[in-house]
């Protein structure tokens, strides 16, 4: 804190000097690791909904990855640091209000079923004639 | 610039900036600032995803499924792998060699390839199946889950390749001038900025794969 000459001096050497190559290396073995545990998981169908939170939370420790070691944000000022997780912060605004919106409404005037109603929400929503099973993965 | 003599410190350093550490932490700054609006402009469609999806998540799963996994998960790795090579040709400008950085970004522009070859026999598969967004869907699907899965698909997966084509051509740019020996061991910033706009390509795929793919 006292001395911003010395942060920006030592930014300055780990991005100059340091050999990045094992972590990049590391990092992305990592990556790919978790690229197969999350298509793995997902052939497996948690029920009850958690199968998505499984997903976004590797997801989520992938682009983590991703930003700190390859974009660098470990090694680099506050600013930038700044900046990323503000936006990080509007992302959690943006989707958690719309989605918390969607998840609190009350049946509308239009009846349901009517021209311009809203399915109210997954439970309201039956869902569609069950169509036929189409396997995963088809081969095109 | 010129290219037949190895460039100086002193002469990439614009008049407006008091020396070149400061220079390079602007720009640093500016390209962040930048990324976090590319983040919000992708925000906005997961945004849009989250609610249909809440809404109708039968369909969503039914219409998923008309997909090919193995391309996305194969898209991924080429992805996340062509960030790695990303990483290693900037590895090699902050040695000051810029033929190493022009090798690892033309192996990226490759793969990049590969990623919009992949993605040209989704897309052509889904237009001979009438898997269309909106009103021009044609799918088996009952319901108005599948047509709204289909117009996000192409949205999200639509704006993620325009992305992928600007951050190829800004690789092929910055490799070709890297390879020429426009940068130094003492200012590489380019090549930098280059990459963090590929690594953030890499990482809204990373959240659109799961999101798409694996519902």
């Amino acid at each position: 804190m006292a001395d911003p000459g010395a942060v920006a001096r030592n930014e300055h050497e780990h991005v100059e000097h340091g050999s990045h190559v094992g972590r990049y290396a590391i990092v992305w073995i990592a990556l790919l690791a978790l690229t197969i545990l999350t298509y793995a998981l997902s052939r497996l169908h948690i029920p009850g909904g958690w199968g998505v939170v499984v997903a976004l939370s590797i997801a989520t420790a992938k682009g983590a990855l991703v930003a700190l070691f390859f974009m660098h944000l470990w090694d680099q000022r506050g600013a930038n640091r700044l900046v990323f997780v503000t936006s990080l912060v509007f992302v959690a605004l943006l989707i958690g209000l719309t989605l918390s919106d969607n998840a609190t409404r009350f049946r509308l005037a239009n009846p349901p079923g009517s021209e311009g109603a809203l399915p109210l929400g997954p439970t309201d929503y039956p869902g569609p004639p069950p169509a036929p099973p189409a396997q995963r993965g088809v081969g095109y | 610039m010129s290219d037949a003599t190895t460039p100086t410190a002193a002469s990439f350093l614009a008049h407006h900036f008091e020396s070149l550490e400061k220079q390079t932490h602007a720009a640093r700054l500016g390209m962040w600032l930048f990324l976090a609006t590319e983040v919000l402009l992708f925000t906005a469609l997961f945004a849009g995803y989250a609610v249909y999806r809440y809404l109708y998540a039968q369909d969503f799963a039914a219409a998923s499924r008309g997909l090919a996994t193995w391309i996305g998960l194969v898209n991924t790795i080429v992805l996340v792998s062509s960030s790695f090579t990303v990483a290693l040709g900037l590895h090699h400008a902050t040695r000051g060699d810029g033929k190493g950085t022009r090798t690892f970004f033309l192996l990226s522009f490759l793969m990049g390839l590969v990623f919009l070859g992949f993605k040209y026999v989704e897309y052509s598969h889904h237009f001979h199946a009438g898997e269309l967004p909106g009103r021009y869907y044609a799918g088996e699907l009952l319901g108005p889950g599948a047509p709204m899965f289909y117009a996000l698909y192409f949205l999200i997966t639509g704006l993620h390749g325009v992305h992928v084509v600007v951050g190829m051509t800004v690789l092929a740019v910055i490799g070709w001038r890297a390879g020429r020996g426009a940068y130094a061991r003492a200012y590489h910033v380019p090549v930098e900025l280059a990459g963090l706009y590929w690594h953030l390509v890499d990482l809204i795929w990373i959240f659109v794969f799961p999101l798409i793919y694996l519902i």
